[in-house]
């Protein structure tokens, strides 16, 4: 292009612009009155409470006036209000110490979600098609409420059922006394992720059904077994915080880190050792650890403690787990055996960690129970730099609400399963639980759901679950009511977290547990629970405690804070619930059992969380979709993690499309190809693959649960997720559904060329 | 051609509006039927049309439309002070432009038979606003943050910046904020002229 070209491009193109922003008014925008005194430009920070996994963070909410697009009496305007901008980690709280991981930093974004429910709703389509009118609230509760009486004049109380997150909350307290006085079954809860297994295992070694609190702070050598306690794992922010203090808090003290899965984590990525091992076979190698050490008299042997003795042959050093054994089974060489041992022993305090995919197969009780033993020889219990539990508080006790007698919950399987087959649940509530998108499809979850008669969800998004529901009464977003959480782990003293409300509702939403109360009030046979809103239940609760600062009562105090923490009174801590069938006899290896038969299905199928939607409840946030995982960089999209040998010998290249199949189906997704894995595993993180959850997560990606086996631990029941076998085979070359962090991206193409 | 390319281009900039991301996503996806209630957009930091972009990219702003000829005169000529109405001045970065509510304050008891009040009231009982426009402000791109609080501690008054409003009737843009005039009074009072003080 010439001098003279360019000069009358750039005319013609300025002349084109500035007609094409000329006429142009903009829209007259309808103002309404704030409801609020606001001082403009001004922020407040207010305290809250992370509700996105069950850690109980406490959040410092940056508040200030914003203008937000509402809907009033049919007419579309803009209103100031103050509204929640930044989440932070509350500096003074005993969880997270003032930090905040990502997934909570990217709750904001729940709040001010384009596909959030803003008004109560009633299926207008057939059931799962997403087709929804508008209701009014009176009519909506009008609909429950004349529901619940046909149940009672019926006699047939026990034909509503709830499904709910579960956790030792408020909330889950008031769901539990609503039931029990409507004459209901217990909830069903269910989590993916749910360390069942490991608290059952502590309950049985320490008689405390609970998480664990380590204190990485002051250990000198930490060695988990597949715990992700940096990213997704029980209460990760407090981990990071006493793992950062272990690494470089004391002068002259490094606190070494090792590792032991077959797939690296983002944790093991952190480790100065990455020990691969067969999955499954985790509790042989603390079992070898142990021999070793006992062997070879590193450590005083405790042999009363309940811990130990559950372990088949404690007293006779653990004969049958000679290094070399170990090695046959574990596949970690026995050179290596004894130089873990003498780490361990060496680095006192020394703490070891079992979670995740560790635990999540046929045999995890065994592994749980094998690691709780080895830290029992360190004497790890109840010192510093080893493991302690958490106080908790027992909300039923505080609020003077006993736990009321009826009978336990049924498990989701056999749930779904009594349903499917035509059991009688005819009224069904859903909080916040989405089975449908994280059971295994052996479970029947979706076919169960269909066959209840009428099913009503508080979520604040349509997703698998709740696009089942006849009626979606939406709850409010964790900013905009009370919120509260009472700490399992992570704390060293004991902990509640409560805030009110941040800023009002944008939309006509309603809490769910003033919704409860407001039914149970409603009903042909009053339900008479003791509270007339969960505020008056969050007082009652909180003014139980003791005061944590002198002269101010526990419930203010708290309010202003976010949180109570002190000293517990002995009649308001949670007491453990003494397993029911804990197994008679001492605990031998037995090899996990897989779903799949090797020769047809070569490789182990490891279903991981992942580490922006943990279990894909998060997968409806933007800025998560486009956070790189941290191992892969990939982003917006699914993907399949395959060791390089196993690669060149399907001869798969990076991003290649493959299929995996189990017994119970086959999904697709590219390779990602890496080192960090062992030759005959491939994972896949779980989070992705929604059919339905909102713009951002639907139809993206591919969900690893769908062909998970119902495999499970055979003690508590829960899902050993990891104990699943597929085959893999190639497609198709890369078709750009793998998305990967710019600079890989550009790379890839590269290469490709 | 020279028309062609330029109507290229600016149906280009017009379509990139339309265009959504353009990751892959499985043949599964259904398209959601919109549920009754939800927010019609998505926030974007777009602009509406691709002429308002333009004058933002130039900081071209059209004069402010106000929805009443707001007599400051008058309200001033009664002796109001200026942080009566523009009640955050004092208290932090934004001064504020007062809702209806403000002027109820007064105007419950005051005039109350001049029709525009007539008119304010009935706003009022409907709960719609005055929607004001802003007149002065600082375009994003100009990276200067203002904080009109230590200016009032400072004892500046009001119409340095903003002109002799108890001559105006609805409030005009006649002092430019020029960085050159920051600075004059900044260097006149011995204020600080460090980047940092209003970049940041």
């Amino acid at each position: 292009m010439d001098r003279r070209s360019f000069i009358k491009l750039t005319a013609v193109t300025g002349t084109s612009a500035a007609l094409a922003s000329c006429g142009n008014p903009e829209n007259q925008i309808i103002r309404f009155l704030p409801g609020e005194d606001i001082v403009p430009g001004v922020a407040v920070w207010k305290p809250g409470v992370c509700p996105l996994c069950r850690a109980g963070c406490g959040l410092t909410v940056r508040v200030m006036d914003a203008d937000a697009d509402v809907l009033r009496n049919g007419q579309a305007g803009v209103v100031r209000v103050s509204a929640a901008k930044k989440l932070e980690g509350a500096p003074e709280h005993p969880v997270n110490s003032g930090g905040l991981c990502p997934r909570g930093q990217a709750g904001i974004q729940i709040t001010y979600h384009p596909d959030r429910v803003t008004q109560p709703l009633k299926r207008s389509g057939s059931r799962g098609d997403g087709r929804y009118d508008a209701i009014s609230w009176d009519d909506a509760i009008g609909e429950v409420v004349s529901r619940l009486n046909a149940l009672e004049a019926a006699g047939n109380q026990k034909s509503l059922a709830c499904l709910a997150r579960g956790g030792a909350n408020h909330r889950d307290v008031l769901i539990r006394q609503f039931l029990a006085r409507f004459g209901a079954p217990m909830p069903v809860t269910y989590e993916l992720f749910g360390d069942e297994v490991l608290r059952r295992a502590n309950a049985l070694s320490f008689g405390r059904e609970q998480l664990p609190t380590f204190d990485l702070a002051n250990a000198r050598h930490v060695l988990s077994f597949g715990a992700d306690l940096l990213g997704t794992w029980n209460s990760p922010v407090a981990q990071s915080v006493g793992y950062g203090q272990m690494r470089r808090g004391r002068p002259g003290i490094r606190g070494s880190f090792v590792q032991v899965e077959s797939r690296m984590s983002q944790t093991g990525a952190n480790a100065d050792e990455w020990v691969p091992i067969r999955p499954g076979t985790e509790g042989v190698l603390a079992m070898g650890l142990a021999h070793l050490i006992m062997a070879e008299k590193l450590l005083p042997v405790p042999s009363a403690s309940s811990a130990v003795r559950l372990l088949a042959g404690w007293n006779e050093g653990l004969a049958d787990y000679s290094p070399q054994r170990v090695e046959e089974i574990t596949g970690v060489p026995a050179v290596r055996l004894a130089r873990l041992a003498r780490r361990f022993v060496e680095g006192s305090p020394a703490v070891a960690i079992a979670a995740g995919p560790a635990l999540a197969h046929t045999n995890g009780i065994f592994t749980a129970l094998a690691v709780n033993a080895l830290n029992t020889l360190a004497g790890n219990i109840d010192r510093p730099g080893g493991i302690s539990f958490t106080p908790q508080l027992d909300v039923a006790a505080a609020v003077k609400a006993p736990a009321p007698g009826a009978p336990p919950a049924p498990a989701l399987a056999q749930w779904s399963a009594a349903l499917a087959s035509g059991s009688m649940t005819e009224v069904l509530f859903v909080d916040g639980a989405n089975p449908v998108f994280t059971a295994p499809p052996a479970w029947r979850v979706r076919d169960g759901l269909d066959k209840v008669a009428y099913i009503v969800s508080f979520g604040s998004f349509l997703d698998e679950t709740s696009v089942m529901a006849d009626l979606i009464l939406p709850d409010h977003s964790f900013l905009e009511s009370w919120m509260e959480a009472v700490p399992e782990s992570g704390a060293h003293t004991s902990v509640a977290s409560v805030a009110p409300a941040v800023m009002r509702p944008l939309y006509d939403t309603r809490a769910m547990p003033d919704l409860l109360l407001d039914i149970g009030s409603r009903l042909q046979r009053p339900l008479e629970l003791p509270w007339k809103s969960f505020e008056e239940m969050l007082a009652a609760s909180f003014g139980a405690l003791p005061p944590a600062t002198p002269d101010v009562d526990a419930w203010t105090d708290a309010q202003g804070k976010g949180m109570w923490s002190g000293t517990l009174p002995a009649a308001l801590a949670r007491q453990s619930i003494v397993a029911a069938n804990a197994p008679a006899v001492a605990q031998t290896y037995e090899e996990p059992r897989f779903d799949g038969e090797a020769s047809e299905y070569p490789f182990h199928f490891l279903p991981y969380p992942s580490s922006t939607f943990f279990d894909g409840s998060l997968a409806h946030l933007p800025w998560l979709q486009e956070m790189p995982d941290p191992m892969t960089s990939a982003m917006w999209s699914s993907w399949i993690e395959i060791n390089p040998r196993t690669a060149a010998k399907l001869g798969l290249g990076e991003g290649d499309v493959v299929e995996i199949a189990s017994t119970q189906g086959a999904i697709r997704g590219p390779v990602v190809i890496t080192p960090g894995i062992a030759p005959d595993v491939v994972a896949m993180p779980v989070g992705q693959g929604h059919r339905f959850f909102t713009r951002y997560a639907s139809g993206r990606g591919a969900n690893p649960m769908e062909i998970v086996a119902p495999l499970a631990e055979p003690v508590t029941g829960a899902l050993a997720w990891a104990a699943t076998r597929v085959r893999v085979s190639r497609v198709g070359p890369p078709d750009g559904r793998l998305i990967l962090f710019a600079g890989g991206m550009r790379e890839h193409v590269e290469q490709e060329r | 051609m020279l028309v062609a390319v330029c109507v290229g281009v600016l149906a280009t900039g017009l379509a990139c509006r339309y265009v959504q991301s353009n990751a892959p996503t499985s043949a599964t996806t259904k398209e959601l039927p919109p549920l009754p209630g939800q927010p019609a957009g998505v926030f974007t930091t777009a602009r509406p049309t691709f002429g308002a972009a333009v004058n933002d990219f130039l900081n071209r702003r059209p004069d402010a439309q106000q929805p009443i000829e707001f007599p400051h005169n008058t309200h001033v000529g009664k002796g109001v002070m200026c942080e009566f109405c523009h009640e955050g001045v004092d208290k932090g970065p934004v001064a504020g432009i007062p809702g209806l509510r403000t002027c109820m304050i007064c105007h419950d008891a005051i005039a109350t038979d001049r029709p525009r009040i007539q008119q304010m009231a009935a706003m009022r009982d409907k709960g719609i606003d005055l929607a004001w426009q802003r007149v002065y402000g600082f375009a994003n791109e100009d990276h200067v943050k203002f904080n009109h609080a230590p200016h009032i501690r400072a004892k500046v008054e009001c119409s340095t910046c903003h002109g002799n409003v108890a001559q105006q009737t609805v409030a005009q843009r006649n002092v430019e904020h020029t960085m050159g005039f920051c600075v004059n009074c900044h260097n006149e009072r011995k204020a600080s002229i460090d980047c940092l003080t209003c970049h940041f």
